[in-house]
């Protein structure tokens, strides 16, 4: 009898264990702070991902600064900023000022598109569609913008769908006609900024991503895939648009050719918790988890998430290497 | 004299106080080389944003100077109801954080607003323009000179200005003769912190005006699209021209002071 009540005693102890082994476990490698430095235009899924993350595992707390793309990356580079994810909405701002100094890899996870966004108040509203958006902004009295290519891709892009326009469209100097449109005055640093803008309506047309748009619920005008910048199938056709932007000191410039919007997403080197980055990543890459949430927020997401080279792919953190694809 | 340890406890605070203002200062100030701060000065853009900032500067001073001299004289010399809650509102700039100063002076000046309407029929434009950068400026700097000159007015007695009443001086005459010349020192002091705030802000101009760029806007700017090393310098010019303007103004005060 006595024996038997022993036995009982330790099978309890036994299914407690059993059951609590895995809640401690996964509730308790992820802590700590994690930095993640990303583009204005992921600001609003990454904060519900922050929150789906943080009701999973209590004890970790996820702290984010947005700003444009090159700012995120100058806070590494020039001002040395602890970051543990760095999430651009240009991949190839990755490429080129972190790798290979402050990261090894870069994976794409997400694309977007250009719209152009409205409101009920805005001059023609009433009248504007995919067909004759480039007139409307041509009109005298039309307040339109976009944000500084220089600081912001959505403002190089902003100009590139413009010049993609005169070419499928085919009509000969209407970049140039447009911009001499749109004073130097309208343009703000981020694409977001310009939300407000229209919001207090101080502006008519703004040019933001789908996923802004669609995020702060603003009227918008869908345009062409061959110049929306949304679909690397036109890629061959984006090239063709060509935008100089700051090159690296000022007076002089670079130029940026066209390509689909695609974003890149990597871990820092130094991460200061790189146990629990790579914990968010892998929630983040899961179509279940993060990519779902940029689908739902208009920012259509890659499934599986994308590396450009198997080299790229085997540098990667283990658990993360079966999450991606090899795809150029 | 035997020195008390309070004396010990003021001199090492100042001490620290002094290292805390003056090393990020002095780190900021010694960085770029001397090159590149020729190079920089040579750039129409920077000594165009320097000089907007002080011009729009000046102007909010000025406005406040004009419009907020009579009320500091009103607050310092007269008791009425709501009188705290005027004062109160008078500070609320100073708590507000920036950016909401920006996107609130953006929707008075929209056109989802009658005002904005108004002016846009006016064909004035804040968005985008000096106008409303200085509408910005004012709208950060006044409390300072407001406080500061209401501060002035309530240290002068005002027997001194009964006397001149009972006289037969106007109220106005009285205060131009009477009053500005003992307080003129405080006002002034007001108008150089109202400069000294303007000149600072950032994150409400940003939302109003990107372009015309003043200077901190630049230095933002050249820091996100050419990095640390092309906007310190900007920062350095800015802080040296608005140290030496503040400067001079400061020992005008002085020098006078000791006259009287």
């Amino acid at each position: 009898m006595r024996e038997k009540s022993g036995c009982k005693w330790l099978l309890y102890v036994i299914i407690t264990i059993v059951i609590l082994l895995p809640c401690s476990k996964s509730s308790g490698d992820v802590s700590g702070k994690i930095i993640i430095f990303n583009a204005g235009s992921l600001t609003l899924p990454f904060a519900r991902m922050e929150k789906e993350f943080e009701a999973r595992y209590p004890k970790a707390d996820i702290l984010r600064e947005a700003a444009g793309s090159r700012k995120c990356a100058r806070k590494i580079t020039d001002l040395k900023k602890p970051c543990d994810i760095m999430a651009s909405a240009d991949f190839t701002v990755i490429d080129q000022m972190l790798i290979p100094k402050y990261a090894d890899w870069n994976i794409r996870f997400a694309t977007n598109r250009l719209v152009l966004c409205y409101m009920d108040k805005s001059k023609y509203s009433k009248e504007v569609n995919a067909q004759n958006w480039f007139e409307i902004l041509g009109r005298k009295g039309v307040v339109w913008g976009h944000s500084d290519p220089n600081l912001d891709p959505c403002g190089y892009r902003s100009l590139m769908v413009l010049q993609l326009a005169e070419k499928y469209y085919k009509i000969p100097g209407l970049y140039e006609r447009l911009i001499a449109n749109r004073p130097k005055e309208n343009i703000r640093p981020k694409s977001v900024e310009l939300v407000s803008l229209l919001q207090t309506g101080n502006m008519d047309y703004a040019w933001e991503y789908r996923s802004v748009a669609v995020q702060h619920e603003l009227k918008f005008v869908e345009l062409a895939d061959q110049i929306n910048l949304g679909n690397y199938k036109y890629d061959e056709f984006y090239k063709k648009a060509v935008v100089e932007v700051a090159g690296k000191k000022p007076g002089t410039t670079i130029k940026k050719k066209g390509k689909s919007c695609t974003y890149g997403i990597t871990i820092l080197k130094d991460a200061p918790n790189k146990e629990a980055a790579i914990s968010i990543l892998q929630y983040m890459l899961d179509p279940h988890g993060g990519l779902k949430v940029l689908q739902e927020m208009g920012q259509p997401p890659f499934i599986p998430c994308r590396v450009p080279t198997a080299a790229m792919r085997k540098s990667l953190p283990r658990v993360l290497q079966k999450m991606v694809e090899v795809k150029d | 004299m035997k020195r008390e340890p309070f004396f010990w406890i003021t001199i090492s605070c100042g001490v620290v106080i002094m290292a805390f203002i003056l090393l990020p200062l002095i780190q900021l100030m010694t960085s770029p080389s001397l090159g590149m701060l020729r190079e920089t000065i040579q750039d129409k853009d920077v000594v165009r944003s320097i000089w907007l900032s002080i011009y729009t500067a000046g102007l909010a001073a000025l406005i406040s100077f004009v419009f907020g001299t009579p009320l500091a004289y009103l607050l310092a010399r007269r008791e009425f109801s709501g009188k705290r809650f005027v004062e109160g509102i008078i500070d609320l700039p100073i708590a507000i954080p920036h950016p909401v100063v920006g996107i609130a002076i953006l929707s008075v000046a929209g056109k989802n607003h009658w005002i904005g309407q108004v002016f846009s029929e006016l064909g004035v434009r804040v968005m985008g323009s000096v106008t409303g950068i200085v509408t910005v400026l004012t709208f950060v700097g006044i409390p300072f000179y407001l406080n500061a000159a209401k501060t002035g007015f309530e240290s002068i007695s005002p027997r001194l200005e009964k006397v001149s009443r009972s006289l037969g001086a106007s109220m106005f005459s009285t205060f131009v003769r009477i009053t500005f010349p003992l307080a003129w020192r405080s006002m002034l002091i007001g108008i150089i912190m109202c400069c000294a705030r303007a000149i600072s802000e950032f994150g409400a101009v940003v939302i109003v005006a990107y372009h015309p760029m003043i200077a901190p806007v630049l230095i933002y700017e050249r820091f996100e699209a050419y990095g640390l090393r092309y906007s310190q310098p900007v920062a350095v010019w800015l802080v040296s021209i608005c140290l030496v303007l503040f400067l001079i103004l400061r020992i005008l005060t002085l020098r006078n002071a000791k006259e009287i």
